[in-house]
């Protein structure tokens, strides 16, 4: 079983790495890469699980092949495409790639080759054998509402709070935090982030018990203050300026003579919105919060990168420092990894919140998994295990 | 999709494909030599015979080359034709198997792949390497010298509903029961196979109906409720499968043997009465209830009909329950695994030993074809004997939701 999670050194001796490309302009390609595919699918209209899935094949891929050998954009593609089939929202390869040239400039689009289609093709077995066919991915979303429905205090400073942590998530996806967190804790984190920058502080949640000195206690375990801060300035500093990109808009050849910059972009801010991903949970899923994001990106041709500045709060001074780590990271693998320091962390444990979970997967009539009328003496077949959670998007 | 390959103008600064990216040649040698972490050569196994014909693909057992020589199944994704990729259905049932870890269900190894070279256009084929299972149903009561006991006809049931009610809990629909889909080792132990048309359920939102297609489940097990055309179906359809191969313990080959839909329906007129809001409320509103022709004033006579085979009173009233027209009322695998028929002597018995005496492996694949010796007294239908009309294997791309 590969392991999808991944400590800060791993995530720097990357194959790119190891073939002369710059973790700077590594990050970038990764960026780029997943607001293509998040751009992409908006236009296409695909819900944000599909384009969260596709954005987490794309980060796995890349860790264990180089930009140098795939271009982004066309990878992308590809990882839209399979995505869409994975969540029940398939589009055709042809259509997605008429959007992506639509989106992109010819001499990007150039790298898909003179048959795209087929292309995408070959790159999508490539993809399948590089991600074990591990095709189920879940996301920081769901969590997201299940966490908020738990919270207690004012509706609409909630709802606020939740909308703005909605789109943290939409924009950890441009960062490889999906690569060195599980969903729960990213969650955890971007809400914390979103609970600090619009003042709403979390007095009180249902399921509270005397154990617990922070909401997210109830819902995973041991999560330090570093931990959390150190998630937060990573989709923090997306909206900080870039540093200046060390490679072209493909990758340099290894002896590099400096590449002529394309169009180059400022940072891509995407404040958090107004569209209440709350709206989700009572009415019907029509809107996709994930289209707001990337509907927003600012592209002024040639002033300063806007810089989008962030009430500060404390303990995240602006201009946002590099994280600091208190403790070295822990020894690799130690599935699932939380703190940053001190004793091995101990095992995930989720504790069931009193209300229902969020509608992702609405509640069926189902038998409960022990459901199995307590047999007579010597009768009754054992119960199978009980159910894993259903893994499809209801339809 | 025009202007692909339109030929750029020669000022465009053009990405030099040679010095920034990998060019064709770099990038097929890279792709050929790639060691996958996560995804095996398939040559670590060696075929040994075809074995079946899956719904996507040939199924071959094949042996292990390293020092444990183990069996395995090894079915092939097929691809051709396949304008949008990898298929879907093979991604979904990838998913499905690999959610769905039981005992009574087939359990999915990993997949293989064959080495990508110039041979195959650098497009590997896929495999899903599974446990191997000697034996499978329809195999095994092909053959006159497999005599099940009463008591081993209720440990082939009693898995039979152990794995769909672990796959109906998991939302899960089998879609393509029948008796050569129901795989059993040589130890006796029964697995589900074939996952090739299922899919995830979930039960109806108020105001709002699912839309599945209803172009599913081999013809000779399909239930009423698809044949009337019903899109908004559930798990009852794989409990009537798990009826007609449970009357098949006994008559030893399908009891309804229909050459069409319509046919079809008439045989299972015969056998459980006509369909009638009275006995089905609701079935007046099945798209096809009035564009079929339903036979009239046919009694229900499912225990007079199968009582001379199946002797037990508790299983030919359990075979009652689960081929009951209206699919609110057939039993669920649970109601089923609770009936009588299982807590009655004789009990359910170990297969291993009866197994024991039979060292070939049986598949209904390999097997001659089976008597056309059906259920008796009813209308010899033409061309009964041939094989059932396979599912209609859909696109993927059509099995949505709409």
């Amino acid at each position: 079983m590969p392991y999808w999670y991944y400590d800060k050194k791993d995530l720097q001796n990357t194959p790119s790495f190891r073939d002369a490309i710059s973790t700077d302009t590594e990050n970038r390609y990764r960026k780029e890469g997943a607001r293509f595919i998040i751009d992409t699918g908006s236009k296409m209209d695909l819900g944000y699980n599909t384009v969260a899935t596709g954005v987490v094949y794309f980060h796995r891929f890349y860790m264990f092949h180089s930009f140098r050998t795939f271009p982004r954009y066309i990878t992308a593609c590809c990882c839209l495409f399979l995505a869409g089939k994975v969540e029940e929202t398939p589009k055709k390869c042809k259509d997605i790639i008429k959007v992506a040239k639509s989106l992109l400039t010819e001499q990007k689009f150039a790298s898909f080759g003179d048959d795209p289609k087929e292309e995408v093709m070959t790159l999508e077995r490539i993809l399948l054998q590089t991600i074990k066919f591990d095709l189920q991915v879940e996301h920081p979303y769901g969590y997201l509402l299940k966490y908020a429905k738990c919270l207690k205090g004012d509706k609409a400073k909630l709802q606020k709070m939740v909308q703005m942590a909605w789109t943290f998530v939409n924009d950890s996806l441009c960062t490889t935090l999906c690569l060195q967190w599980e969903p729960e804790v990213i969650a955890v984190a971007l809400m914390f982030l979103a609970g600090k920058l619009s003042k709403f502080e979390v007095l009180d949640w249902n399921g509270r018990n005397p154990k617990h000195n922070a909401w997210w206690d109830m819902f995973v375990e041991d999560i330090t203050m570093e931990l959390l801060e150190d998630i937060c300035h990573q989709v923090l500093d997306l909206y900080s300026p870039q540093p200046q990109s060390s490679g072209g808009d493909s990758p340099p050849a290894p002896p590099v003579s400096k590449q002529p910059k394309n169009d180059k972009k400022p940072p891509s801010i995407t404040p958090p919105t107004s569209v209440s991903p709350i709206a989700v949970v009572t009415s019907k899923p029509v809107l996709t919060p994930m289209k707001n994001g990337a509907d927003l990106k600012i592209e002024p041709p040639k002033i300063e990168p806007i810089r989008y500045t962030y009430p500060a709060y404390p303990g995240l001074a602006a201009p946002y420092p590099p994280p600091v780590y208190s403790a070295p990271p822990p020894a690799l693998p130690p599935p699932p990894r939380l703190a940053l320091g001190g004793p091995p962390p101990p095992a995930l444990v989720y504790t069931e919140p009193p209300p229902a979970p969020p509608p992702r997967f609405p509640p069926v009539n189902v038998p409960p998994p022990n459901y199995f009328p307590p047999p007579l003496p010597g009768r009754g077949p054992p119960p199978p295990g009980p159910p894993p959670r259903p893994y499809y998007p209801p339809p | 999709m025009q202007g692909v390959s339109a030929p750029r103008e020669p000022t465009q600064p053009v990405i030099s494909t040679t010095s920034t990216i990998l060019n064709m040649r770099e990038k097929e040698k890279y792709i050929e030599d790639f060691d996958f972490p996560f995804c095996d050569e398939s040559s670590k196994y060696e075929k040994v015979a075809k074995i079946g014909q899956g719904t996507f693909g040939e199924v071959f057992k094949a042996r292990q080359r390293n020092s444990n020589k183990k069996f395995v199944a090894m079915k092939k994704v097929l691809m051709d034709n396949e304008k949008e990729g990898f298929p879907i259905t093979a991604l979904r049932e990838i998913k499905i198997l690999q959610l769905l870890k039981h005992e009574n269900v087939v359990n999915l190894i990993e997949i293989c792949r064959t080495k990508a070279t110039l041979h195959n256009k650098y497009r590997s084929t896929f495999y899903l390497v599974f446990d191997f299972c000697e034996h499978d149903l329809a195999g095994l009561l092909s053959n006159v010298n497999v005599k099940f006991s009463l008591g081993e006809i209720k440990k082939v049931m009693q898995q039979l509903l152990n794995g769909l009610y672990y796959i109906h809990s998991n939302k899960i629909l089998h879609r393509d029961m029948k008796a050569a889909n129901v795989l059993i080792t040589k130890n006796g132990i029964l697995k589900l196979a074939d996952f090739g048309l299922a899919r995830a359920f979930s039960l109806a939102k108020s105001g709002q109906v699912n839309k599945y297609t209803n172009r599913v489940v081999t013809l000779w097990y399909r239930p009423p409720e698809l044949l009337l055309g019903d899109r908004n179906y559930g798990p009852p359809v794989d409990m009537w499968g798990a009826g007609c191969i449970m009357a098949e313990m006994w008559t030893r080959s399908p009891i309804m043997q229909g050459p069409t839909e319509q046919q079809q329906l008439i045989l299972i007129s015969q056998l459980c009465g006509s369909c009638t809001p009275d006995v089905w409320p609701g079935v007046e509103n099945l798209d096809l209830y009035n564009k079929m022709e339903l036979p009239k004033g046919q009694k229900r006579k499912v225990k007079e009909r199968l009582k001379p085979y199946v002797k037990d009173p508790y299983g030919c009233d359990l075979l009652d329950k689960l081929l009951q027209l209206d699919p609110a009322k057939r039993y669920d695998a649970d109601t089923a695994l609770n009936h009588d028929f299982f807590w009655t002597d004789p009990m359910p018995c170990d297969l291993a030993n009866m197994l024991a005496q039979h060292t070939q492996s049986m598949f209904e694949y390999l097997a001659p074809p089976r008597r056309p010796g059906h259920l008796r007294h009813h209308h010899h239908v033409a061309g009964a004997q041939a094989k059932p009309a396979q599912p209609v294997q859909d696109s993927g791309y059509q099995d949505r939701v709409f």
